[in-house]
């Protein structure tokens, strides 16, 4: 059997006393595209440098094309191309140097493909590194994380600082240079609707955990907002886990996994709800920010029978 | 073939796709034996997964609206307007549920939502049968 291209087990990472990572576990297969979602300080930055061998675990197991990175880094940045958060490379060299002053670090590197890759993405490679405008000097970034035809590609929050026309134009080259050649590509983001259109599958991060795992259809189709009576709503809530609840009037706005079950199970007994579909934005922020409990019970007498002051 | 895809939107991409090329049939833009642009060539147009416009090309096929022929891309199929009428019509169907729900919601009795539909159907497409130029007169004195 192939080995996934990058596998978590329960891994852990504190610094000092605060807990980053906390039995972190996903897997993603080889040849997906994984967006690997959470909010700043979720963790996100920690775990890729898990994976690339710049930061030791405390516990767990991690596995990039099959190696530790923690007892093999060298052979594991040899084989992944990495696109860091903010990375900074020598503003005094050209972009044609930096080309060159990398390609000795890779035993793979393709010299030629680096420079069809930088006229591909419109780099000027006769220019200083200092004077490139943010959207060149991802796509720098992008060459040299490519030039070396690496199985596996994690691009650390990419989008950041990109217009929206650049941020296009860079999931196009995503899509053609990274998707149409078959590689796994692990893309880690704040922004989700950038994520969406180029996703298989999306992780989402909160404190350390992944709190779901999913396709990116499956998720929009499972994850769904229904709105129904308080009391239905507490009756629901007592046996369907709820991801976020907000009361309106007599009715409460329920989001909920497994939608399909709960509607045809709210159809069964013939309670009266209408169902919002989602974006997105909506179901991560149902994950990483919802209101679990809500005073649904504090609250029912209000919708019982009317009360009999006068 | 113009697609737009709306990001951030409640609709997932893939039937974003799929409904605005089945509405292109069901227009008249795209008839039978037209060819598509190659899933890859529609996954770089619009920046979206190649498996998304897969799954597309492929939903539509099962529907009967296109199909690929091997070697040579993605066809409209034969019939592809009556195919996609219909499809059309089913969601037309959901969506006047939804605002018959929203008029229930609002207090309006089944009358008054007849009479909202006929009013507007008025406004989009005037009476034909009904010799407008007379009584438009009768009414304007």
């Amino acid at each position: 059997m192939i080995d996934p291209a990058i596998e978590f087990i329960d891994v852990c990472k504190r610094f000092r006393k605060q807990e980053v990572l906390r039995d972190t576990t996903f897997r993603v297969e080889r040849g997906r595209t994984f967006a690997f979602l959470g909010r700043n300080a979720a963790g996100k930055t920690t775990a890729i440098s898990i994976m690339m061998g710049l930061l030791s675990r405390d516990a767990g197991s991690v596995r990039v094309l099959g190696l530790d990175p923690a007892t093999h880094p060298v052979e594991v940045r040899r084989r992944v191309g990495y696109l860091a958060e903010d990375q900074t490379m020598y503003g005094w060299m050209l972009c044609e140097e930096i080309l060159r002053f990398m390609a000795p670090f890779y035993p793979t590197w393709d010299h030629q493909l680096a420079l069809k890759y930088a006229k591909d993405f419109e780099v000027p490679l006769a220019t200083k590194i200092k004077h490139l405008s943010k959207g060149q000097n991802v796509r720098l970034g992008l060459v040299l994380a490519l030039a070396h035809r690496p199985e596996l590609v994690i691009l650390d929050d990419p989008a950041l600082g990109l217009d929206p026309i650049m941020r296009k134009q860079f999931n196009r080259d995503l899509i053609t240079h990274l998707q149409g050649e078959g590689r796994t590509v692990f893309y880690s983001s704040h922004l989700l609707y950038e994520v969406e259109p180029v996703a298989d599958e999306v992780a989402i991060l909160d404190a350390g955990k992944i709190v779901r795992h999913a396709e990116t259809e499956e998720l929009r189709r499972d994850v769904k907002q229904i709105v129904l009576h308080r009391e239905a709503a507490s009756q629901l809530a007592s046996e369907t886990r709820i991801l976020d609840q907000r009361p309106d009037g007599a009715d409460v706005a329920v989001i909920v996994e497994n939608a399909e079950t709960v509607i045809q199970k709210l159809a069964q007994v013939g309670v009266e709800h209408r169902i919002v579909d989602l974006n997105l934005d909506e179901i991560f922020e149902a994950y990483v920010a919802g209101k679990r409990s809500s005073p649904i019970a504090a609250t029912i007498r209000v919708a019982g029978p009317q009360p009999c002051d006068a | 073939m113009l697609i737009r895809v709306e990001k951030g939107s409640a609709v997932p991409i893939s039937s974003q796709i799929a409904e605005q090329i089945a509405m292109h049939c069901a227009a008249g833009k795209l008839a039978s034996g037209d060819r598509l642009p190659s899933v890859r060539e529609l996954a770089r147009e619009l920046a979206v997964n190649q498996n998304t416009i897969l799954r597309v090309y492929e939903r539509l096929v099962r529907e009967g609206l296109l199909e690929m022929r091997q070697g040579q891309g993605t066809f409209i199929a034969e019939d592809s307007t009556g195919r996609s009428l219909a499809s059309h019509r089913k969601r037309l169907g959901e969506e006047f549920r939804q605002m018959a729900r929203q008029g229930i919601a609002l207090g309006l009795t089944a009358d008054e939502l007849h009479e909202i539909l006929s009013k507007a159907l008025e406004q989009v497409q005037p009476p034909v049968n009904k010799q407008p130029a007379k009584s438009k007169t009768g009414v304007s004195s």
